[in-house]
């Protein structure tokens, strides 16, 4: 019975949260280069809130800007999060692969994306009495996201709604010991070239003499 | 082309050259003159003030004490410098300085220029307390404070001191240039609320009704009061505990512990306050020395009540924004340490940080207007304090006491700080147009000065210029002020193209119905793919 483009398969999903991401696993559908373009513009709302929200909404400390840490925040949780969902749940009979988990993840968050964006245009009309509204639309997305997050977890991986909820929270603790091995493994080579540096300083100086 | 290279070359050079020694040449304070921006950070900026002169005893005629001739001799031995002045205060009526020169157990009067006009040992009258057999003078014993004030109620000139080592405060008529006559004495009041052993008065603050507020060594229920017939009517505006983390830990821990354990356990007290000053208005402005966030300076009204409270939802900050600093000058770590606090005639408010050294200048609504003075280590230098004990205004001048160097610092208003304080009265005022031409000449000095562009915006917004507004408050990064601009903006906008965006919306309907009307006909604009594609 379904038979969509891909965009057409993306909407499906997004306003059928119920059975949606089940079509999705039937029909064997969802794109890897949407799911990517979609962490890409993950990436760009992250931008565009810091950088374009109307100026009376807009509490970033200007003087300085660093991509780095948006990057992080967008694209790295991200993929922290495939990565640490499909080890966890490789482990307790999940069925969904590496590919559907980033697929399925990337789906999900597209309301939390395009109500971010209304939410940044928005800021630019609105003075700081109607904050309400943006809010709402924030707040609006994130729910959204959230309940399509919990599906398309359950699609993947065919869990029960309680066995999702718990791998997901797990999942989050994951992400958290992924970052903080990554960060010691990153500060510990930090120290290797620290001191492998200052080996060669150390020779140069002897050989100048 | 190399040729006008070269001669660029040379250019450059000549002008860096002629930069450096200017830079030299120039006499400057003792100090790097800085403000803070919208995000707290400081910046550096004008001098507001600077070093006009140090006034030693020397310099105010203080050995007119040591010699027989002059009506102010005391005897050959006086001491002719201050020594530890504790307090001094200024009194706008006659433009006269009172000093409590506290370790010579004197006060010393002073006219305009900071010339000696009369000095006071003691206080004659009906009194038991430290009585020198000689002059029959009851004599003050390291007075700490002092207030000086015409009584409206007989008309006499009227002195106040906190006359610390001996446990009292005197109210004494001043009679001549040497001698003062006792009105009454404030001591310890024998009443049960009161419940510290001591009585020891450090500051002293007298309202329109003659109530006399003394701050009181060790007692942290505020200050005591006393009404104009001397009796003890209360505590007047205490500071609160600040909520940390070990007070509401041991809050937790006294719930469950038994009455032994409480027993042993450290009150929680909140602090008491170092100093205070009375305005026109009769508002009473305390300063409190611990640096702590709640309470640190107050503006009480009559009732005791502080109105500039932040946790009602205010921002008020005073002081060094930093917190806990480390100098590198002077190797040490800075806590902010409010001592005195003085509000001028002008209603501008100051705030001395005995840490640093530094005077920290307010306007009414506690903007920072500028900070000026400092601490180093060597403190030599004019401009730089060692142990700075007080600050008075008078005029546009501002007067810091040092207790360690012993000399009054008199630093006049710059050009600068001439601007800005004009611009500042009009703001406060809500003359905000007629600020403007201050405001620019402020800007023309120091770009960075914030709240100049506050107020071009402000005036901007008066005149209805909403753009421009918005592009000031945009450079101050004024959030609240440019919304109200953004509001009235946003408003304009709609009015002048009402007409424009109706007609939009209504084609907008009339195409979507049009696209409905087709659509049910079986015609399509743009062909679908996918719905056919079965």
């Amino acid at each position: 019975m379904y038979e969509f483009t891909t965009m057409g398969w993306l909407k499906h999903v997004i306003f059928h949260p119920v059975e949606g991401f089940e079509d999705l696993r039937w029909k064997k559908q969802g794109s890897m280069k949407v799911a990517l373009v979609i962490v890409f513009l993950l990436f760009v709302y992250m931008v565009a809130d810091r950088q374009l929200t109307g100026f009376q909404f807009n509490d970033a400390y200007v003087k300085v800007f660093n991509v780095v840490p948006l990057i992080v925040q967008s694209v790295v949780y991200f993929f922290t999060w495939v990565i640490a969902n499909w080890a966890l749940c490789t482990l307790f009979d999940g069925e969904g692969t590496l590919k559907k988990i980033c697929v399925y993840s990337a789906y999900a968050l597209v309301p939390f994306i395009v109500c971010g964006f209304i939410g940044v245009l928005m800021s630019n009309v609105l003075v700081q009495e109607e904050s309400i509204w943006l809010t709402a639309i924030n707040w609006l997305g994130i729910g959204w996201s959230v309940v399509l997050m919990i599906q398309a977890m359950r699609a993947a991986h065919q869990y029960s709604f309680g066995k999702t909820i718990v791998s997901m929270i797990f999942t989050v603790v994951a992400m958290l010991l992924i970052l903080f091995l990554a960060i010691l493994l990153l500060s510990l080579f930090q120290q290797v070239y620290v001191f492998g540096y200052s080996i060669y300083t150390e020779i140069a100086y002897r050989i100048r003499g | 082309m190399k040729n006008s290279l070269k001669k660029l070359l040379a250019l450059s050079m000549a002008a860096v050259t002629a930069m450096t020694m200017s830079v030299t040449a120039f006499a400057d304070e003792p100090y790097n003159s800085y403000n803070y921006d919208t995000w707290e950070d400081a910046i550096p900026s004008q001098s507001g003030y600077r070093v006009e002169r140090t006034v030693t005893g020397e310099e105010m005629g203080l050995d007119r004490l040591t010699d027989p001739e002059d009506p102010l001799f005391v005897s050959e031995t006086a001491v002719t410098t201050l020594d530890g002045a504790m307090d001094f205060f200024v009194d706008d009526e006659r433009n006269e300085f009172w000093v409590a020169d506290s370790e010579n157990n004197r006060i010393l009067r002073l006219n305009e220029d900071l010339e000696i006009i009369g000095r006071y040992y003691g206080v004659s009258g009906d009194s038991e307390i430290n009585v020198d057999e000689t002059t029959g003078l009851s004599n003050f014993m390291n007075p700490y404070g002092l207030y000086v004030t015409t009584s409206p109620f007989t008309g006499d000139l009227t002195l106040y001191v906190a006359d610390y080592d001996n446990s009292r405060v005197v109210k004494a008529k001043v009679v001549s240039e040497t001698e003062c006559e006792l009105i009454h004495e404030y001591t310890r009041p024998e009443e049960a609320l009161y419940t510290s052993q001591t009585f020891n008065p450090t500051k002293i603050v007298v309202d329109q009704a003659e109530n006399v507020y003394a701050v009181v060594q060790s007692v942290n229920t505020g200050s005591v009061q006393f009404a104009r017939d001397g009796s003890f009517t209360g505590f007047y505006g205490a500071n609160r505990v600040e909520v940390t983390a070990a007070v509401i830990a041991q809050r937790l821990w006294r719930t469950i512990a038994s009455n032994e354990q409480i027993a042993g356990m450290t009150r929680n007290v909140p602090v008491e306050y170092a100093n205070f000053d009375i305005d026109e208005d009769g508002f009473i402005y305390t300063v409190t020395e611990v640096s702590t966030s709640t309470d640190a300076v107050k503006k009480l009204n009559p009732a005791g009540y502080n109105i500039w409270d932040n946790e009602v939802g205010n921002e008020y900050t005073f002081g060094d924004l930093s917190g806990n600093v480390w100098d590198s000058t002077t190797n040490t770590l800075h806590a902010t340490r409010l001592t005195d606090i003085v509000i001028g005639n002008n209603g501008l408010i100051n705030i001395l940080d005995y840490e640093t050294g530094r005077v920290f200048q307010y306007d009414r609504n506690c903007n920072l207007i500028c900070i000026f003075g400092t601490k180093n280590s060597t403190s030599d230098q004019r401009g730089s304090f060692s142990n700075p004990n007080a600050v008075e205004a008078l005029g546009n001048n501002i007067y810091v006491l040092d207790g360690g160097k012993n000399d009054i610092t008199v630093f006049t208003e710059t050009t600068f700080g001439s601007y800005v304080h004009s611009a500042f009265e009009y703001y406060d005022e809500g003359r905000y147009s007629d600020a403007k031409a201050d405001w620019e000449e402020v800007i023309k000095r120091d770009g960075n000065y914030t709240m100049a562009y506050i107020g071009l915006g402000r005036a901007a917004l008066n005149d209805g210029e909403y753009s421009e507004a918005l592009e000031y408050f945009e450079t101050a990064y004024d959030q609240d002020n440019y919304d109200k601009a953004f509001e009235y903006t946003r408003e304009e906008f709609l009015r002048e193209n009402f007409t424009i965006i109706i007609v939009i919306i209504l084609v907008l309907i009339i195409w979507f119905i049009v696209l409905k009307i087709i659509h049910k006909k079986g015609i399509y604009l743009i062909k679908k793919k996918a719905k056919e594609g079965k």
